[in-house]
């Protein structure tokens, strides 16, 4: 049988992109930064019958700020194309958002970090991912673009499942917005093998106006997060020992972890009640000592 | 849809190539250009054996679609000429046994001298992270990174002297 060859379809303009993509639909796959597309396609998973690349749209890489954050608080719009690197080397990012400038940098290699996009790793919503979890807990939100117009969905209702997203196929995200940080924020990625690699278990935990919000990733199929969990933590701050360690036991036992070469249910299970907790001891430290956010690698 | 063609600088000079919309740069360079220095090992973007520098970064050849090269600065080892600073700490250093992964490393170093002259080994080691070498060098790899830096600071302090020497 004769190999099927995909039209490349490589529009300059978002209009012309949104046009594409309408007719096209989920006939087209969207190459951002093509990482994981090219992974796809040199393991045979992925034979689209097109390629819609965005990367001749020079408008859709930016890192921009706005007051627009209805208490005043500064809002950072990331345009989807913008790179792993971009995003970790930017000194508006360091400075306003120092976690996600940080989180970014634990990602993969630099040679993936060159190519991969902060859109792309939404859309992909990879479960093993390191972005997905921080900006989850970070309440970020991404805006959906179609000819129709455009919406704002929260990164929490966009990841609804295994690789799975709520955008529509004719729909294309192309900025991702992040709140401040606020009080605090951390990032612990757990690797179990080594330093390149993808998290066995990856915890970020935030303190936003007194309120926690713990999420995990890289266990289940989409980022994990117990409201009434981290209600437990309601005016405690800090978050003395042995409720750090009821909220790690807590996670541990709600999350159904998945098993894979990083790490079986069972042995997850386990690290996420330590790094849960571990998590929160960090966060006690940095809104105490540093008033800010900062990664733990 | 047919083969397309493609157009990058490679190594200073202007290209045009045939290739599938879904090919990898990584075969693009091997079969149309001749070039020997990107192997494919991993085909995941973990290796890093197939590395090459698009506008100056280091990025994988094996996961990028040659396609996304119109218009970009590729370099390969081969543009380096063989005497180039990370190169020769390379030779003095002996810091490889196969060779199979030296393209790659020397690459990855060349750009991380280029954006931090003074690394730490914590530093050497982060930016090498995803370069795997499977006789074990990784010692030697560092030893010739911080003597890298040494000789390319060592090239530019001539340089500065030069350029006062020909204003003087």
């Amino acid at each position: 049988m004769a190999r099927h060859i995909p039209a490349w379809l490589a529009p300059t303009s978002l209009e012309e992109a949104l046009e594409l993509r309408a007719r096209y639909g989920e006939e087209a796959t969207v190459v951002a930064g093509g990482t994981f597309v090219g992974i796809l396609m040199n393991q045979g998973l992925l034979q689209p019958a097109a390629l819609l690349t965005l990367r001749q749209i020079p408008q859709l890489a930016y890192l921009r700020i706005e007051d627009a954050d209805a208490s005043g608080q500064p809002l950072l719009r990331i345009g989807a194309m913008t790179t792993h690197r971009a995003l970790e080397r930017s000194p508006l990012v360091q400075r306003g958002w120092p976690v996600l400038a940080a989180t970014f940098a634990l990602v993969a290699s630099p040679r993936v970090r060159n190519q991969a996009t902060v859109g792309g790793v939404l859309a992909d919503a990879d479960y093993a991912s390191d972005p997905p979890a921080l900006l989850h807990a970070l309440e970020a939100s991404v805006v959906a673009r179609s000819l129709q117009g455009e919406r704002l969905i929260p990164v929490e209702e966009l990841i609804i499942g295994h690789y799975e997203t709520s955008l529509r196929p004719d729909e294309l995200l192309t900025e991702v917005r992040v709140p401040r940080t606020m009080e605090g924020a951390v990032y612990r990625k757990f690797r179990s093998r080594s330093s390149e690699d993808r998290p066995c278990v990856a915890v970020a935990a935030v303190r936003r106006r007194g309120r926690l919000r713990v999420v995990v990733g890289a266990v289940a199929e989409r980022p994990q997060y117990f409201p009434e969990i981290c209600a437990l933590a309601e005016g405690q701050a800090p978050i003395e020992a042995a409720l750090a360690r009821e909220i790690g036991e807590r996670y541990a036992a709600a999350i159904e972890p998945i098993s894979d070469a990083r790490g079986s249910a069972h042995y997850r299970r386990r690290v996420i009640a330590v790094e849960v907790r571990r998590a929160l001891e960090d966060l006690n430290r940095i809104i105490a000592t540093e008033g800010g956010s900062q990664r733990h690698a | 849809m047919a083969a397309m063609e493609i157009h990058f600088t490679l190594n200073g000079q202007p290209v045009a190539v045939q290739a599938e919309p879904d090919e990898m740069l990584l075969e693009v360079l091997r079969r149309e250009l001749g070039l020997r220095s990107v192997r494919e090992t991993c085909g995941l973007g973990i290796c890093g054996a197939c590395t090459a520098l698009l506008n100056g970064q280091p990025i994988s050849t094996c996961i990028l679609l040659a396609p996304l090269a119109e218009g970009c600065d590729i370099t390969t080892v081969e543009g380096l000429g063989g005497r180039h600073p990370v190169q020769r700490a390379f030779e003095e250093v002996q810091a490889f046994q196969c060779g199979y992964c030296t393209p790659g490393m020397i690459l990855t170093i060349k750009a991380l001298l280029e954006e931090q002259p003074e690394p730490d080994e914590e530093t050497i080691r982060r930016a090498l992270g995803g370069n795997l070498c499977r006789c074990g060098c990784y010692l030697k790899i560092i030893q010739a990174t911080q003597r890298a830096a040494v000789l390319l600071a060592e090239e530019r302090r001539r340089q500065v002297e030069r350029s006062a020497a020909s204003t003087s």
